[in-house]
Order: structure tokens, then sequence, then C-alpha cells
């Protein structure tokens, strides 16, 4: 074990005397710490901003004066999707959705204003995070300084020396495995101080801890990989260009083509199309704003047979507001529906692109990453969903008013003068409708639990090169 | 001569550099049929788009008797098609909305709709030939030439290379340039056979292929002065790709970061709240509040601003339109905000050559950020014609008629 260990502080104090390796990691640390810190402080400038629109949007709504209910349906009202706290470490799909929501009657709007939109194109790796940096930048900074860990004594004529003290292949190969792991480990300390700036605002320290044995998992699968090229390689010069070939294949180009295999497999109908082919589905509902409509005859007729009237102006109830009210549920089933279905092709999409975490651990580090951080697509409909509750819940809260407190006569002959208009306008009291809104992403069981695929995959990598290098590592010879 | 044809020999049994060559066509072989069938897939999809679009306005058309009602009720398709070369870079299309579905209602709360495909691919990115030859090109090269001297440096063979040779530097140029001419053919074939394919204009193909090989001339140069050095291949390649991670990521990072703090966009989100609040409080204040600023924007109405009954369609069109007004300051400074953004990242982006050859091969493509902006301003211009149409027809109180309807503006399609 200590011959082991000798090996290992024999390379960190050969690192650190090597400019280049110094170098090296100088800036990495530089790069890591930078990094952070910039996304740190945007994820958590936006997560105020966005609380605090929320509440003033919500204190508008409020304010609201008396008014018809219905106009309120229109008025409607904005949610916004708060970042997680773990977001400061990766942001994950925040800045390619939009982070706010209007909400309104008889409509699902989309989330509006994805940052991506106001901000400079310059190549695609613009948007450097914390989290983009582990995964994509770190694993170059081990393949520069870890290449040659075996390869380099053998060149150097080491080896035989080496060997014939008795040390076996088994021991050189773990030694250098550990200087390796351990400069990673060190490595992981920014991300480790952002989990735990992200626990003291609020994250859930299981999914924080997940995040750094994600990533720790994520870079030993490196190491081994490193390590073993590295032993079995011819030169170094191979060596390295076999691990610049690993990274240019898992780290840019399979995502990629994961990307555009599951776009062109599972075709996902885009919003336009999905409203245009819902029309004929939303006109057999029909219009909730004409209670005379034909759709809605059945519907008085039972109404009328319920209070055993024959006229709607007997009605206890205001007609045209059970009208909208049926309407709203009617339209609202209709576009559930499709948003369902809409969610589950582009989620089979999202999976089927994350199963190439199979051939690339850079693919799955980043699946398992947003899924930990609460910045995923499935945290993305979440958001959607419990907007969509809310939207329906304060629609059909003004319906009610509608239905129950404004007089049909009245709501009828609205538009005859400004005085019969006036007694349409219901108490702003009734606005509280709207229940407060605040966006969480699941809970970090849960998120652990979609997590668990992509890390599956990162150990199965880890565990099939470790076993090849046991072996490489026995036949390690001058 | 003879000296050419070693060297393309030597290359021919060079396995390594055969290896980086094999992987430079592949690479950009599969991004431009990548390309070419999200390209057919945009397409599709807007045909199709285009003709439920319109049998959707056949059967309104008859449903209202009431100008109101098919202004409300008629929606309309814009849309942005893939130019003849959009395979190559896809750009904004990614992020940016393509299509809108628009109709006479104050567009401000309309045009900020995206209709964005799934966010997870927006993050990873799309593999198209911009990425291959702006970022994946440059570390092939790399690969290729970081150990033309130091190989020969460790196998003994610099010296005597260096006197054997008819000038100091000339196996090495010719070495060099044959790779790097292979290389800028690797890339350049696929798309070229993809361009006539789909019959892009020569001009932009030579012009797509001018920053290619322009870029590539960048990093042979930059990879030729490295070289000079007298390192050894690890550290050649060590402290190459270093630069490549400089120039690709950590440049482009930082000039966004600096563009995003020197022009500040108003808030997205704070057009559409103006607005709403705009539009919403007209519904209580006087008409003549929405009907005077009205009028001073289009003072041929003057004369029909009388609303008797407390709801009229041309008061409620009037205020959509004064809703746009008042939100215009805003609005402006937004899309403004979002256009210098764009040219400062142009400038700076000289920094970056990576990010320089995208943003040029983008706007090749008409897929750049001017592109999105220019559709965007289209879908006004369009948005306009519609009030234009709507406006007599409410103000006069005209008959809705379908000859009346066959005269309503279309959507014009813009070949580019």
């Amino acid at each position: 074990m200590s011959r082991i260990l000798t090996i290992a502080h024999a390379e960190w104090r050969l690192w650190l005397r090597s400019r280049l390796a110094f170098g090296a990691l100088l800036i990495t640390a530089l790069l890591l710490t930078s990094t952070s810190v910039v996304t740190a402080l945007r994820m958590s400038e936006a997560h105020h901003a966005r609380i605090h629109q929320q509440a003033v949007a919500e204190a508008t709504f409020l304010s609201q004066p008396d008014r018809h209910p219905h106009r309120m349906v229109h008025y409607g009202h904005y949610v916004f999707r708060v970042p997680p706290p773990l977001s400061v470490i990766d942001p994950g799909v925040d800045s390619v959705t939009g982070q706010s929501m209007f909400l309104e009657g008889h409509r699902q709007n989309t989330a509006m204003f994805a940052d991506a939109r106001a901000s400079a194109e310059l190549g695609g790796f613009e948007d450097l995070t914390t989290a983009l940096a582990y995964q994509l930048f770190l694993p170059l900074l081990l393949i520069a300084i870890g290449h040659g860990l075996i390869i380099r004594e053998r060149e150097e004529t080491t080896l035989v020396p080496l060997l014939a003290q008795g040390v076996t292949g088994t021991e050189l190969y773990a030694g250098k495995g550990i200087a390796l792991v351990g400069l990673s480990l060190a490595l992981l300390l920014p991300l480790a101080v952002m989990c735990a700036v992200a626990v003291g605002r609020g994250a859930a320290p299981l999914a924080s801890a997940g995040v750094i044995g994600l990533y720790a998992l994520y870079l030993l699968v490196w190491c081994s990989l490193i390590l073993l090229v590295s032993s079995v390689a011819r030169s170094r010069s191979l060596a390295l260009g076999i691990l610049a070939l690993v990274w240019l294949g898992t780290a840019l180009i399979i995502p990629r083509i994961g990307v555009e295999s599951a776009s062109s497999l599972i075709p996902v109908p885009g919003k336009i199309e999905t409203d245009l082919n819902m029309q004929a589905e939303l006109r057999a509902v029909g219009d909730g704003h004409n209670a005379s409509a034909p759709e809605f005859r059945q519907l008085q007729a039972d109404l009328l047979a319920q209070y055993d009237v024959t006229r709607v102006e007997d009605l206890p109830v205001n007609f045209r507001g059970v009208v909208a009210r049926a309407a709203e549920a009617d339209l609202t089933e209709v576009m559930n529906r499709h948003a369902e279905e809409r969610m589950a092709l582009e989620a089979g999409q999202a999976r089927f692109a994350a199963s190439f975490g199979w051939l690339s651990p850079v693919l799955a580090v980043a699946a398992g990453s947003r899924a930990l951080s609460g910045t995923d697509l499935a945290t993305h409909h979440r958001f959607l969903r419990e907007a969509e509750v809310v939207r329906f819940d304060f629609v059909q809260g003004l319906n009610r008013v509608h239905v129950e407190q404004l007089a049909y006569g009245d709501d009828i002959n609205r538009n005859i003068d400004a005085e019969a208009s006036k007694r349409t306008r219901m108490s702003a009291e009734n606005w509280n409708v709207l229940d407060e809104f605040t966006f969480r992403p699941a809970a970090a069981t849960e998120r652990l639990a979609r997590a668990s695929t992509p890390a599956a995959m990162l150990f199965a990598w880890l565990l099939m090169l470790a076993a090849i290098g046991a072996l490489a590592a026995r036949r390690v010879q001058p | 001569m003879t000296g050419s044809f070693r060297e393309l020999r030597f290359l021919a049994k060079d396995r390594a550099a055969l290896l980086w060559l094999g992987i430079a066509v592949l690479v950009a072989g599969l991004s431009v049929f990548l390309g070419l069938r999200e390209v057919a897939a945009q397409r599709t999809v807007l045909n199709e788009l285009i003709e439920v679009d319109r049998a959707e306005r056949d059967v309104l058309r008859g449903l209202h008797q009431d100008w109101g009602d098919v202004a409300y009720y008629t929606f309309h398709l814009t849309h942005d098609s893939p130019s003849d070369f959009a395979f190559a870079a896809l750009g904004q299309r990614d992020t940016s909305p393509w299509k809108h579905h628009i109709r006479a209602l104050a567009l401000e709360g309309q045009i900020y709709e995206t209709d964005a495909e799934n966010p997870d691919f927006a993050l990873i990115g799309r593999f198209d030939f911009a990425f291959a030859a702006s970022m994946l090109a440059p570390l092939l090269l790399i690969l290729l030439l970081h150990d033309l001297r130091s190989r020969e440096r460790a196998a003994g063979r610099y010296e005597l290379l260096g006197a054997t040779a008819a000038s100091r530097g000339s196996p090495w140029f010719v070495r060099a340039v044959l790779r790097v001419g292979a290389l800028t053919l690797c890339l350049l074939v696929p798309l070229w056979a993809a361009g006539l394919l789909v019959g892009t204009g020569a001009a932009k193909l030579a012009l797509a292929s001018l920053v290619v090989a322009l870029h590539i001339g960048f990093w042979w140069g930059f990879c030729a002065f490295v070289d000079r050095f007298g390192w050894s291949s690890p550290v050649n390649l060590t402290a190459l790709i270093g630069a490549w991670l400089a120039l690709a990521v950590v440049v482009p990072a930082a000039i966004e970061s600096s563009v995003e703090t020197a022009v500040p966009v108003p808030e997205g989100g704070e057009v559409m709240l103006t607005q709403r609040e705009a539009v919403n409080d007209a519904w209580d204040l006087p008409k003549s509040a929405t009907m005077e600023p009205f009028v001073e924007r289009h003072p041929e109405w003057a004369d029909y601003t009388q609303v008797g009954q407390s709801f009229e369609w041309k008061w409620y069109y009037a205020f959509q339109q004064v809703g746009d007004q008042i939100v215009e300051p805003l609005s402006r400074a937004y899309r403004e905000g979002r256009i210098r953004r764009d040219r400062l990242a142009g400038t700076l982006a000289w920094l970056a050559p990576p990010a320089l050859s995208t943003r040029a091969l983008q706007a090749i493509a008409g897929t750049s950020m001017a592109d999105s902006l220019a559709y965007e301003q289209r879908v006004r211009d369009f948005h306009a014609a519609l009030r234009g149409y709507y406006y007599p027809r409410l103000f006069r109180d005209e008959v809705v008629s379908d000859a009346s309807l066959g005269q309503r503006p279309e959507f014009p399609v813009v070949g580019k």
C-alpha cells in the first residue's frame, strides 16, 4: 500500500514541478472558479428577480378595480418559473425555455422570453456554466495531464528499473490511478463549495450530495479511461490522439447525434400545428361567450329541468356564467389532452436522446446533473402543469363569481348604458380566487430517482473500464 | 514536384492522419445529411401548416357576420421558410420562432410567443455543418498538424530532413499544405454535394467555402506558430487544445457576458405586462381616452370616433392598437437592444475565430439573429397590413362579403 502511495505522491510532485501541468491546472482551477461565480451570480439574480416579478404580478391582479368577472378572465395573470437553488450549478433548460407564462381564459399560452432569444450568437459554447465546464472541459485537463501516466515511464525507460525494484504492474497502475483520482477530487472543490452555497439557500442536501457524487463518478470514468489508454498505447502521442478522439466523440459528436436522431425519429408537432389541429375539437365545445350557441342547448335544458323553470331568466344562477364555466372545463379538457400528448412526446424524445448516454458518459452526466438540479425537461413540464392548474383555478373561480353573484338580467343588458354596465361590476374582493404561486422542483428523492438511469450508465462505464484496467495492469511490462 | 508526390505518399500511409481525415469526411457528411433532413422536415411542416391554416380560414368564411368577429377569430400563419443554404447552418431557427399564428389584436401580446422545439435539444445543440466546420474542424486540424515537426524531432530525423531539403522550410510546408488542403476538401466536398443536390446558389457555396478555408487557414497559422517553439508532440497538442478551448469557449463566453452587460435589454416580460395593462385599462376608461391617441396615428378615421354603445368593435380594435402604441418605446428598446447586442457580438467575434465562422455561415444561410429580427419585422408589417384592411371595414361598418374577404392580405412569401 505504501508503495502505491509513494507512486501517487511522486506523480503529484512531478505535476507541481512541470510547468505545463502546473499551468494547465492553474488555468483550469481559475476557469472553474470564475465560471462557478458567474453562473451562481446570474442564477441567484434571476431567482430574486422572478420571485419579485411573481409577487408584483399577484399584487397587480389583486389590486384590480371592480369589474365584470369575465373581464378578469381575460385580464389574466402571470406565473414565473423561479430557478431552483441548485440551478447555480446547472441552469439546465432555464435559458432556452421561457421563464414566464401568461395565463388567461380559453387559451394555454407558451412560456415566453427565453434568454437565448436576447443573447448573442457566438458559436454555441458561449453559455458557459459550471455544469458545462465540469462536463466538457475538465476531462480535457485530465487528458492533458494524465495521458502519459504510464506510457511516460515506458518512453523514458524508467519502467524497467521500477518493475525491477519489485513494484508490480497493478501497484503501478493503482498508484498512478490514485494520483489522477486525487487531482480530480481536488478539482471538485469549487463544485462542492457551490453545492454548499445552494444548500444554504434551501437546496435539498440529498440532491446536492447527489450532484457531487454524480460528478465524482463521472470524473472517475474519465480517470479510468485515461489510465487504461496510457497503459496500452504504444506512444504518448498515440495515447493523446486516442483520448482526444474519445473526447471529441463523447463530448461533441454523440450528444448531438442523439438529439438529431431523437428529433427525426420522434417528431413532435409544434404548438401552432397542435393548435390548428385542435380547432375542430374546440369548435365542437362551443364558444363560451355565446350562451345561445347550439352547443349549450342541452346544458340549458338540463339546468331548466333541474330548477324546474321554463326561462333562463328565472334560473337562480347566471346562465351565461354557467356556460362560461362549462365551456372552460370542456376546452381545458381538450387542451390538456393535447398538451399531455405533446409533453409525452417531448419526454420520449428526451429519453431517446438520453439513451445515447450508454455511448457517451458526457451525455449521461449532463442528463443526471439537470435532473438532480431540477432544471431538466421534466421540471419544465412540471412548471407547465402547475401553471395550468393555477390558470384553470382562477378562471373557474371567476366563473363561479359570474354564476353565483352576477344577476343574469344585469348581465345581458350590460351594454345598454353606463349604469347597466356598472351593475355588472363585481367587487374586487372576489379577485382573491387567485392562489399564490411559487414554483418548486420535485422532491429530492424523485429527482434522485430520475438521475438513477444516468448514474447507472456512468457506473456501467466505470465498471467496464476498471475491469479492463485491472487486466491491463497485470500486463504492464517494459 | 517529386517532393510533393513523396509527401502525398507519406500522407496516404500515415494511419493517424487518415483517421482524422476520415473523421472529417464523416462529420461533414453527417452534418449536411442531418441538416438536409431537418430543413426538409421544416419545409414539410410549413407546407402542411399553410394548408391547414388556409382550410381553417375557409371554415370561418361565412361563419361571422360582423367584421369585429371576423377579425377576432381569424388567425393568419406567418412563416420564415428556410433558405437553400439553411441546411448548413440552422442557427437561430432552434431557439427563435420561424412561424407565428397572428390575428388583428394587439401585436405585442402575440409576437413573443415561441413555437419552440424540445428545450433539451436547444441546450445540447444541433449537429449542423456550421458546428462541424467552426468547432470540430479546428480540433481535427490540430490533431493533424501538432506533430509535424515534433514527430521528426523525436525520431531524430529533423536536422537531416532540414539539411537535405531544397530550402529550410520546404518539406514542412509541403507536408502542412497537403494536410490542410486534404482537411479542407474533406469538409467542403460533402457541402458542395449537398448544395448541388438542393440547388444552393453558387455564390453562397463559394462564400461559405471561403469562410471555411479562411477559418482553417487561421488555425493552420496558429499551429505553425506553436510548432516553432520546438516542444514535444504532447506539449504541442496540449497547448493547441488549450488554445481551442480559449477561442471556442472561454473568449465567446466572456464576449457574451460583456455584451450583455454593455447593452442592457429591457426584460421581455416588461413589454408584455405593460401591454396587457394598457389594453385592459382601456375597458374602464372613457372612450375618448382610446379614440384620441388612435386618431393621432390614424387621422383618416377622425370623423368616425363616436362610440355610441358601451361596446363597439371599432373601439375594441382601437384600444388594441393603442395598447401597442403605449408599449412601443419599450418594445422598440427590446428590439433595438437585441440588434445592438448582435452587432456588438459580431464585432467582438473577431477575437474568437470559431464564433466568427459560425456567425458568417449563419449569415450566408439566412439563419442569423439579424434574419430572425428581419422576420419579426415582416410579421409586424403584415400585421399592419391586416389592420389597414380591417379598419375601413370596421369604421364604416361595412357588410361582410366574400368579395371583401377575398381582398384580405396574405402573408407574403419571401425568397431567400
